[in-house]
């Protein structure tokens, strides 16, 4: 799903956080929000649209995001309005939006004939098209829109390469059909079956989709040092802190930047383990399906698009909720900031009382980079001891399933998969009793959390370090 | 044979814009080159933290890199 490939795109997102961050620091964010934009984009800096101020007004709805409004129902109210509202007193309504703005409206026709085409006598093009969608007109090879089926075999077919397959990035990420275009030719989401998984928002080179952010109000509250705030690392969090940053260095880091506690959500992840484990007991004695419930994407795909598979998934809570209600219990007055690779979390998060915030591992380290801590000139460590393998290995695809095998007594068969568009196929099969195994484990991202939209690492290194870091227990 | 020294900062700035691209794109070098290059890390180079990622090729210091732009200049530069 990721590549981690750092674009001008997402490093003008990173540029922005830290920006906004030392506002925070500062204490001049409400005064000084409004002259963000044109502090950040002058004439002279690299533009990517018409003019400055279409640039600069597109960078102003990802402040919006950033500050952590949702981009549609605030496109009146100024920056400095909703600075001055800060802490958020609405509710996110969702997580993945589109920045209308800075959709460029991509063409929504899948096949296009280019100038490539010569009219040549063979006509593969015509002859291979089965609803007879392809026409020569003035020369040139024409496909019919209304009648195409967008099957592809033209674009095999032809000699010359002429015709082109144009998915709109968004749409062609999103493994669930949840992108279409609304009546300008924008990208629309389609709330009910988005799962926030984050895929688009990677995908799309313009940037003109966001997840919408919790980075000031934690930022809010670390500053005014409060000392209120737990952290909460994803199991996945090994080497995503910078090249050889052990576990126990990013600890020491958090706390010296203002984090009264950091805990390991696999720790969290041991006791869906067990719990999980459990239920999966009963199931086999009965001979039933068990689905895993740790990946939130995952689960709410299921729920969207299969009702009647709903009553599978696992009733365990997932190992960031275990977490959360665990630290709350303990200590009631903090508040819990969930850091990991994920955006479904963010959705999964506005469900769970006890998840305050969550926080990608860019938005950590630009809270890092904003208060002038360089993990790489840090030396002291503290060591993180909270959680053993079996927790930890739920980072990476077919780590619950290995972890759930070491757990249960009795024999079970069992299936990994990862990645939306397999296991919608897979949960087809479940509905129509077509497998054969009492346990699917479904992580939306390939690869697992390690490959997450917002993970900085190649997800093999990633996985490696996990790994690593799982055995060291 | 002397040595091309490449020095990737690894430091939080350099890591948020990038640096573990830079790492792992020489890593992809074709053989040959890779092994004309001692790859060393650092913590922090010249302290040009918003010009991020950076990386020093034979003493020269580069800016605001990609994995294109650093294969360029070591390709030019390589002794």
């Amino acid at each position: 799903m990721s590549n981690n490939a750092i674009s001008e795109i997402v490093k003008l997102k990173r540029k922005l956080y830290v920006e906004l961050l030392k506002l925070v620091k500062s204490g001049d964010l409400t005064a000084e929000i409004s002259n963000l934009s044109k502090k950040m984009i002058t004439k002279d800096t690299a533009r990517y649209r018409c003019c400055e101020f279409k640039e600069r007004a597109i960078f102003e709805e990802r402040i919006k995001a950033v500050l952590g409004f949702n981009i549609a129902e605030n496109s009146k109210k100024s920056l400095e309005e909703l600075a001055a509202s800060l802490p958020r007193w609405q509710k996110k309504k969702r997580i993945v939006e589109v920045i209308g703005k800075a959709c460029d409206s991509c063409p929504i026709d899948k096949y296009l004939v280019t100038d490539a085409c010569r009219n040549c006598v063979a006509h593969k093009c015509v002859n291979s098209c089965p609803v007879k969608a392809i026409v020569v007109i003035q020369n040139k090879a024409y496909i019919d829109q209304d009648k195409c089926v967008e099957c592809g075999k033209c674009a095999q077919a032809c000699s010359y390469n002429a015709i082109l397959e144009n998915e709109r990035p968004c749409s062609r990420a999103c493994e669930l059909d949840a992108i279409s275009s609304d009546s300008n030719r924008q990208a629309k989401i389609d709330q009910k079956k988005c799962v926030s998984c984050g895929s688009c928002i990677a995908a799309c080179p313009f940037g003109a989709i966001t997840a919408i952010s919790d980075l000031i109000e934690v930022a809010l509250n670390l500053f005014a040092e409060k000392n209120n705030l737990a952290v909460m690392l994803a199991p996945s969090f090994l080497g995503q802190f910078g090249h050889q940053q052990s576990a126990a260095k990013v600890n020491y880091a958090l706390k010296k930047v203002g984090f009264r506690l950091v805990r390991e959500v696999a720790a969290g992840a041991e006791i869906t383990a067990a719990a999980e484990a459990e239920e999966l007991e009963e199931k086999i004695e009965f001979n039933k399906t068990l689905l895993s419930s740790c990946c939130p994407a995952f689960k709410k795909m299921v729920e969207n698009e299969f009702e009647e598979l709903s009553a599978l998934i696992s009733k365990t809570d997932s190992p960031m909720s275990v977490t959360a209600a665990e630290i709350k219990s303990k200590t009631p007055e903090l508040k819990t900031v969930f850091v990991g690779p994920c955006t479904a979390k963010k959705a999964e998060a506005l469900k769970d009382k006890n998840v305050d915030y969550v926080l990608n591992f860019a938005e950590m380290l630009a809270l890092f980079t904003a208060s002038n801590i360089n993990l790489a000139q840090i030396n002291e460590e503290e060591e993180l001891n909270d959680a053993g393998q079996l927790g930890r290995q739920f980072a990476y695809a077919g780590g619950l399933q290995q972890s759930l095998k070491e757990l249960t007594a009795s024999d079970f068969k069992c299936r990994q998969l990862d990645g939306l568009g397999r296991l919608k196929k897979e949960l087809y099969l479940i509905r129509a009793n077509k497998h054969d195994y009492n346990f699917l484990e479904g992580m939306a991202c390939s690869g697992g959390c390690v490959g997450g939209p917002f993970s900085m690492i190649n997800q093999n290194l990633a996985k490696k370090l996990v790994k690593e870091f799982a055995e060291s227990f | 044979m002397s040595k091309n020294i490449l020095k990737i900062c690894i430091g939080t700035p350099c890591h948020l814009m990038g640096a573990a691209n830079l790492l792992e794109s020489v890593e992809k070098f074709d053989c040959k080159l890779r092994q004309k290059i001692e790859l060393k890390t650092s913590h922090c180079i010249d302290n040009c933290c918003d010009q991020a990622p950076v990386a020093e090729f034979n003493g020269k210091v580069y800016q605001n890199l990609n994995p294109e732009k650093l294969y360029k200049i070591i390709r030019e530069n390589i002794k």
